[in-house]
């Protein structure tokens, strides 16, 4: 059996390394509630330059990154925010802007491109009476996950920009993987931010970092997120030792984002080569691949039971597809195993003639495993219902 | 003449992380803990559950996101109401976040000068049940313990168990906010679990003077820990391979519980080195733990200016008044010699009124605030 764990179901499974870990080791730290701690400084300014913004602030995660911006561009009670149906903020942070923070959301429909209709967001801005609360907020998300990682043209982005501006509003953009977005679109991301008042950056996904996000805007903005920040529960103290990897995670890892992207799409077109397997490989734009089994008696939970059984671990997007998404640690051979494995799966029926696949890999162990997958689908084997590491079945849109 | 040491008494919080921090932070094994995969996590909450005789615990990165899930888990119902103490860290140093945030109303009930609140006050103070139609329904009852701002007052198990039975009979929870529970346990001398035993959930400070650069563990049932965990997330304090902070938590734990009894010590040893200053006085009796509180009894000296010019000296306090000194185990016995030859020379600095120091200490303090976060 392969002890080789291929980690498909999100690239928050990242973990620190070894540069990262020497940096936290050593890193000069202070009291950072009382603003004195020196590499917090030194990385929340990096961030503010990166991205073009006057200032930046660490935070514990980007649900808090979100939930920070969004309560304080809205801290007015009344306050609505415009937001796509199928955003990250609206589906899967626990509705934490209205439980939390007392604000409404309005949703208008995310397109397959992740982005939302010009005309239906400015149909979506309040005008005043007294039925209605105030929009003060439009957030977009970029890239946006659902649709599978999609990037939000910086021509788009400004456009939704102008709207914000021309009807008083702020715009949000939760840019968890804004940088997968910049490198996909050759655009460097200060200019992909440009029209902004804030975003929300993820340190600890494809970047690697072990924790954290970083909020950037206005120094007026980032004044208000601190004592938000505070108020929240995210004021940590010698925070250095978390910011100390987080640079080291700017640094070392934007630059392999290009082959995360590289590899998203060879794992595309090896899954389109199965049959059973339709993807559309061309809508693969950063490190996200969805795909559907066509064969009704392979749900996307099953496939990825099995799949489990061969280490390699995946989510059902939905009903339908199955989510891979694609990080620095996840190298050319794994992809190659894992599509086999998919294979392997799609190769199978319920009551099938005995099938033996070669694969031109040297590890022995990857036959066998296969074999026992093999011999388990054929039995009918019922025991597929544990998982690795109490991973759940349903995707968290991570 | 100032030296090259800073002897910083502003707060428990400035600890750094030590040598076997950082070691245990670079070589944790880690994993995704918002799939609840992080084995340095899982292993920390579980020793932390165990010693604080509780089923289970829940790392945060702040005392105050410990205290306002706490409180928003036991009162997760619209109009629910809080009874804690008038001068509690909740109360005052936490942005008024239980309501601004969680929608739960504070009833606030006196503190005495020993940290605890009357009885009697409890009680009055719980809402009947039958005033539905003008009245919210108390559902929690908040101790602190320590008690930060009567300066580090222990708070007896007898006491807590009063409280705690107040609180069963009248159908509410009851909530430590233990960030120095440590502290009270050794000056007790009673186990922490024993002293914790009536609550319902306690949050307690690894960042404080048990040194760890980052974090609180709540703890509690295994059914509030499971909501704990999900207002965790929508706060947005739920982190991904956090081992690496639980790591040096655990060394915390292992290593400085042990030197609590010395801060205590120390503080002692400031409050009466403190007692022999004419211009200076400290209530020694009632320093408990590892703080100090200070009287200027001449009033030609401000606290202000008291605070800049110990600032000269690489003396760090802070400016309010009555002046709040906390010892931990970075604070060696002799820099408190040396804290105290200090107060001693800015006393008779500031009698002499100089005042060209002022200057100095102004750009010295850059960047240092000038009020007390109750920390």
């Amino acid at each position: 059996m392969a002890s080789k764990v291929v980690d498909l179901r999100s690239d928050t499974v990242t973990k620190p390394s070894e540069a990262m870990r020497a940096a936290m080791a050593a890193a000069d730290v202070d009291d950072d509630v009382l603003g004195a701690d020196p590499t917090a400084h030194r990385f929340e300014a990096e961030m503010a330059a990166v991205m073009g913004k006057e200032a930046a602030l660490f935070v514990p995660s980007g649900t808090m990154g979100n939930l920070i911006s969004v309560l304080v561009h809205c801290d007015v009670r009344g306050s609505e925010a415009i937001l796509g149906d199928n955003s990250h903020i609206h589906v899967y942070e626990n509705g934490g802007i209205s439980t939390i923070g007392g604000v409404h959301p309005r949703t208008v429909k995310n397109n397959p491109d992740g982005t939302m209709d010009i005309d239906k967001i400015v149909a979506a801005i309040r005008h005043p009476d007294l039925h209605y609360p105030t929009t003060r907020l439009i957030c977009l998300e970029n890239t946006h996950g659902n649709t599978g990682g999609k990037c939000l043209s910086v021509e788009y982005t400004d456009k939704v920009g102008e709207i914000a501006k021309s009807h008083g509003l702020k715009l949000h953009i939760d840019g968890a993987r804004i940088f997968n977005a910049s490198v996909a679109l050759g655009v460097p991301v200060d200019r992909l931010v440009k029209a902004a008042d804030s975003v929300s950056v993820c340190l600890s996904k494809g970047l690697g970092a072990p924790v954290g996000s970083v909020i950037v805007g206005s120094k007026a903005f980032i004044d208000k997120a601190r004592i938000l920040r505070k108020t929240l529960g995210g004021g940590m103290r010698q925070v250095g030792v978390l910011c100390a990897a987080a640079h080291v995670a700017v640094r070392d890892t934007v630059g392999k984002l290009a082959d995360d992207h590289r590899k998203a799409k060879a794992l595309a077109e090896g899954l389109k080569k199965i049959e059973q397997i339709t993807v559309d490989s061309a809508s693969v734009e950063t490190n996200m691949v969805f795909f559907e089994v066509m064969d009704p008696r392979i749900s996307p939970d099953k496939l990825c039971q099995v799949l489990e059984q061969d280490n390699v671990l995946a989510l059902p997007a939905n009903s339908k597809s199955i989510r891979f998404v694609i990080h620095y640690q996840i190298s050319d051979a794994d992809v190659g195993y894992a599509l086999a494995c998919v294979e392997v799966c799609e190769s199978l029926d319920p009551f099938p003639s005995f099938t033996v696949i070669a694969f031109d890999f040297s590890c022995d162990s990857t036959i066998s495993c296969f074999q026992k997958a093999i011999k388990e689908l054929l039995e009918g084997s019922t025991e597929l219902g544990h998982s690795i590491n109490g991973a759940t079945k349903s995707s968290y849109g991570h | 003449m100032a030296t090259k040491v800073v002897v910083d008494l502003r707060s428990d919080t400035v600890t750094k992380p030590s040598e076997a921090m950082r070691a245990s932070m670079a070589a944790a094994d880690v994993d995704d803990d918002v799939r609840g995969a992080d084995p340095t996590a899982r292993r920390f909450q579980e020793e932390m559950a165990a010693l604080m005789g509780k089923e289970a615990a829940l790392f945060v990165p702040s005392g105050t996101m410990g205290n306002l899930v706490s409180v928003l888990a036991h009162c997760d119902v619209r109009g629910s109401e809080v009874i804690l103490g008038d001068d509690s860290h909740i109360h005052l140093y936490e942005n008024g976040g239980i309501s601004t945030l969680g929608g739960v109303h504070p009833k606030t009930v006196r503190n005495n000068s020993d940290g605890t609140m009357d009885i009697d006050s409890i009680v009055a103070a719980i809402r009947p049940p039958g005033g539905g139609l003008y009245y919210p329904t108390t559902r929690l009852i908040c101790l602190e313990n320590t008690h930060g701002n009567s300066g580090g007052k222990c708070l007896s198990a007898e006491y807590t168990e009063k409280v705690g039975e107040i609180a069963k009979s009248h159908g509410l929870k009851l909530h430590i906010d233990g960030a120095r529970i440590f502290n009270a346990s050794v000056a007790l001398g009673v186990p922490v679990d024993r002293l914790v035993r009536a609550a319902d959930s306690v949050s307690v400070c690894i960042s404080k003077g048990l040194g760890a650069p980052v974090g609180s563990v709540i703890v509690g049932s295994k059914a509030f820990i499971d909501k704990a965990k999900i207002l965790r997330k929508t706060l947005g304090g739920g982190m991904r391979q956090v081992g690496v902070l639980c790591a040096a938590a655990h060394v915390a734990v292992r290593d400085n519980v042990g030197k609590l009894a010395d801060d205590h010590r120390k503080a002692k040893a400031l409050a009466d080195g403190l007692n022999k200053i004419e211009q200076f006085r400290v209530d020694s009796a009632s320093v408990q733990t590892n703080m100090v509180f200070l009287d200027i009894v001449d009033s030609r000296i401000s606290s202000n200016k008291l605070c800049q010019v110990l600032g000269t000296h690489n003396v760090l306090a802070s400016p309010r008044s009555p002046k709040r000194l906390v010892l931990h185990y970075q604070i060696s016995d002799d820099d408190v010699q040396y804290a105290l030859t200090c107060f001693k020379k800015a006393a008779e600095q500031l009698l002499m009124g100089s005042t060209e120091l002022e200057h100095l200490a102004e750009q010295l303090l850059m960047g240092t605030t000038k009020n007390s976060y109750g920390q």
